[in-house]
């Protein structure tokens, strides 16, 4: 036993350094187990060997800049624009040289030179239709969250998620940070609670009578519908409608999840590659149905059970999802600002 | 003080540990852009405070559980008394993280507990009448379920070496079972309590994953935030300046009764063995059940509802690799363990052959590792492997070090032997302490040199602490979770890793197969060392 794990000791020394002919190395903080598979998918079509390591999003980002130079990661996929934009400014992204299969596949606005999208997701309004009538949602918006009418009838997260900061990021580009501000005010005093929980923790108050409105992303609503979660909350997600809101103007808040290029890929061709295939309608198709996201290419459906799977409600695709990395230090603050827990 | 080539190893293997540690406070004093300058001031009020109700609150009901259940199984006899000596340990299996998961999955709208009620009593509006056990209240119920074991442990091994002369002065004086107990058996147990209390404060302060699925903003999370997510070392210091003064204070407190418990341990022939007192009618069943509801509530409760979701969703258990994720934990327990005691060992004999103070004061300084929260300590070792690299290895224009360091099993193990080394090197001191130098003497006399000292004696005497501190920090090993993720190479998961990756997808039901065997093999560990930690059977 000792000698085999001094030989083992001996054999991790190495294997780190270790280079195979050809494989491509992800730091990815969307840990989907069914991404896994999708890897594997790849793998057996192309030859290169697909290496993960997962984690929280800011951890990764921190060993990979201290890594620097010796960093062998090649992608950092991500579930928010935000943080590419924001690994992107730290210098830590370089040009990927998307191929044209990947540029015409994926909107302008939801890619940059740096990253790209893979798939979407939607931050939405969920409703009781027991409490809540249609004319009180009538040209609901964003900025209607702020409306004293929902005073005590709002639960969302807290202001250290992501998806708010890049939610309250496009506020501030569209709306400017003073007007945000307010807004931020607003919406603090209208919790029907102090945030807790995660997106589906808000969906089910709503079921349970807690509050009348929550702010939650598509996916989490289809994943409650499928039965994951068991058949109470099956039941308990039918008890809520999802409702696009702004659709009189610029449309609803997109946001996506996305791989950048990391400044110092060792294997950027097979890098390309990868994103590539993860944009072909194998892939998406895999992912909708296993994430319950949207597709990012066209010719693909979302799954049955997501909110909005027939496309047909309007985009914000004015904003661009790159704006969410710039202003996210200001929507941090007009949230803390504001007292948002 | 001798120097010598031990002398050397024992410094070599305390300043190694110890390096980590200074990194940790030392890297904070750079100058860096600041955030929200403003609220600053609101979020260090709003850090301590946090923290300082999780402490009390956790301290409060490890106290009561610990104490209480230690007093009940070792001054009285009820049903199943002998099972629950050693059952109630096993909450050790379950760390804080898995607790919280079950705790809101349970509890939370349209959870665990509505479904019972719902098959019980039909449909209804249940989840207003379903308690919430969520943010502050469950990060306290999550940590003290999981740690209060160690109040327990050192406070019934005080208990039992307690002399029933003791016990009986209190009788003579007329004293009430309730008086007896404050006035005598309390006060003479309290260094030990306190050093339980003591060790689950540190474990408190230092916890990341219950806190942070809870969403609370402790210290902990204050430095992690203001540190790795938005680079202001400046305020992340401030921060750890106060976690430090909160851990120093502790660590005094702990090393000072550890000293003390001493002189309350009775010599031989003082000690006059205790005569439990039999309970019958509703006493006997109110001691049992006071045991049954503290074994049910950390120990079952969690893993029923582990349990229970490997069950109605047996897709989560055919998917998981158990295999690789079997092997993998094995690699990472035997060979931190192996590194671990081996470098104690030197460490130990070290200090014992040089009798240098010095050398004494470094190595108490050095297992403070155990008092620095994983997720900090994983990040210090990565800035001061980068920083090594960047100074000291490229000066000499070598080929880099990182990748040997980060993202493989060696940093993996070398931060898990910071972190443990405290609980190795106290194991095995402890072990020395009882081996008379006298012994070692003799061995010199007969011609015997240091290293066959060693070997021929010391080893062998040591068996029974070098088994006791292999399954100890196993079991940590097989629990941890930051440090494990944030350092693990490409391709490698854990029990641990495999059941965060879940839960952070949102897909609790999933996490619980792999929480299952972590709390399964753990458990297998603390039945393993039960012999051990409640002495008396062996003794």
């Amino acid at each position: 036993m000792k000698k085999i794990s001094v030989l083992l000791l001996i054999v991790s020394f190495f294997i780190s350094s270790l280079a195979i002919a050809s494989e491509v190395n992800i730091f990815s903080a969307r840990h989907y187990d069914s991404d896994i598979q999708l890897y594997e998918k790849f793998t057996a079509k192309t030859g290169i060997k697909v290496n993960v390591v997962s984690g929280k999003d800011k951890v990764l980002q921190k060993r990979i800049a201290e890594e620097g130079t010796d960093c062998v990661g090649d992608l950092y996929i991500t579930a928010d624009a935000g943080r590419l934009g924001a690994f992107q400014a730290k210098g830590m992204l370089q040009k990927a040289g998307w191929s044209k299969a990947v540029k015409d596949s994926v909107p302008y606005n939801f890619r940059s030179d740096y990253w790209t999208g893979i798939a979407k997701r939607a931050r939405i309004i969920y409703y009781s239709p027991e409490r809540v009538s249609a004319n009180e949602l009538n040209g609901m918006t964003y900025e209607g969250l702020a409306d004293s009418k929902w005073k005590g009838r709002l639960v969302i997260r807290k202001s250290n998620n992501i998806y708010n900061q890049s939610l309250v990021a496009s506020l501030v580009k569209n709306n400017g940070k003073k007007a945000t501000a307010a807004w931020a005010k607003a919406v603090v005093g209208n919790m029907a609670r102090t945030p807790k929980g995660n997106d589906r923790a808000q969906i089910l108050a709503v079921a349970a009578g807690e509050a009348d409105i929550a702010v939650a992303n598509t996916y989490y609503h289809a994943l409650m519908l499928s039965g994951k979660k068991g058949v109470e909350q099956q039941a308990a997600a039918k008890k809520v409608i999802p409702f696009f809101p702004n659709q009189q103007d610029r449309g609803t808040h997109m946001n996506i999840s996305g791989a950048g290029m990391l400044k110092y890929a060792p294997n950027k061709a097979n890098a390309v590659k990868l994103v590539e295939f993860l944009l072909t309608k194998e892939a998406q198709n895999h992912i909708v149905n296993n994430t319950f996201e949207y597709p990012m290419i066209a010719g693909v459906s979302p799954n049955n059970l997501v909110p909005g799977k027939d496309m047909n409600f309007k985009q914000d695709t004015k904003t661009k999802v790159k704006s969410y990395g710039d202003k996210q230090a200001d929507a941090l603050e007009v949230m803390l600002a504001a007292g948002w827990k | 003080m001798r120097v010598n080539f031990w002398y050397f190893g024992s410094l070599i293997v305390s300043l190694t540990v110890a390096i980590p540690i200074l990194t940790v406070f030392t890297s904070f004093f750079e100058n860096t852009t600041n955030y929200f300058e403003i609220l600053k001031n609101t979020f260090l009020a709003e850090y301590i405070f946090n923290s300082l109700v999780l402490l009390i609150g956790v301290l409060f009901l490890t106290f009561l559980m610990g104490v209480g259940c230690a007093y009940l199984v070792s001054f009285y006899n009820f049903p199943g008394v002998n099972f629950f000596k050693w059952a109630l340990i096993l909450s050790f299996a379950v760390p804080p993280y898995i607790y919280a998961y079950s705790l809101t999955a349970f509890f939370e709208n349209y959870g665990t507990a509505f479904s019972i009620l719902k098959s019980v009593f039909g449909d209804g509006d249940y989840n207003k009448s379903i308690p919430k056990f969520d943010g502050m209240l469950g990060a306290i119920l999550s940590v003290s379920f999981s740690i209060f074991g160690y109040v327990y442990i050192l406070t019934r091994a005080s208990f039992y070496y307690q002399s029933q002369n003791l016990i009986e002065l209190g009788k003579n004086l007329g004293f009430s079972k309730f008086k007896s107990l404050t006035s005598i058996i309390l006060p003479s147990a309290r260094p030990a309590i306190v050093a339980g209390l003591s060790l689950v404060a540190m474990e408190t302060l230092s916890d990341f994953g219950a806190v942070s699925f809870f969403g609370i903003n402790t210290l902990t999370t204050g430095i992690y935030n203001s540190w790795i997510a938005f680079d202001d070392l400046a305020f992340a210091n401030q921060l750890s300046f106060y976690l430090l003064i909160f851990i120093l204070a502790l660590f005094i407190l702990e090393n000072f009764s550890r000293k003390k418990a001493k002189y309350h341990s009775p010599t031989k022939g003082g000690f006059k063995q205790k005569e439990k007192i039999n309970l019958i009618g509703t006493k006997s069943f109110l001691a049992f059940l006071a045991c049954t509801l503290v074994l049910f509530l950390s120990f079952i409760f969690p893993l029923s509802q582990m349990l229970y979701w490997t069950i109605i969703f047996p897709k989560n258990f055919l998917d998981l690799n158990f295999q690789q994720l079997f092997m993998n934990t094995i690699l990472l327990v035997s060979l931190s363990s192996l590194v671990l005691i081996f470098f104690s060992f030197i460490s130990n004999y070290g200090n014992r052959v040089s009798r240098s103070k010095f050398l004494n004061i470094l190595t108490t300084f050095s297992v403070s590792g155990y008092a620095i929260p994983g997720v900090i300590l994983a990040v210090a070792f990565i800035t001061f492997i980068a920083w090594f690299d960047d100074t000291i290895i490229n000066f000499f224009e070598f080929k880099s070090v990182k990748k040997v360091f980060i993202g493989s099993i060696l940093g993996l193990v070398l931060v898990y032997f910071v972190r443990f080394y405290s609980l190795a090197c106290n194991g095995i001191k402890s072990g020395y302490e009882k081996i008379n130098r006298s012994i070692d003497e003799s061995a010199y006399l007969i011609g015997y040199s240091k290293f066959k000292t060693f070997l021929n004696i010391h080893v062998p005497y040591l068996r029974n602490s070098i088994l006791l501190v292999a399954i100890l920090v196993s079991l940590e090993v097989i629990r941890e979770l930051p440090i494990t993720l944030i350092l693990r190479p490409f391709n490698f998961e854990t029990f641990a890793t495999t059941a965060y990756i879940f839960a952070s997808q949102d897909l609790l039901e999933a996490a619980a197969v792999p929480s299952l065997f972590l709390i399964l093999i753990a458990s297998f560990f603390i039945l393993l060392t039960s012999k051990y930690i409640l002495r008396e059977d062996n003794e």
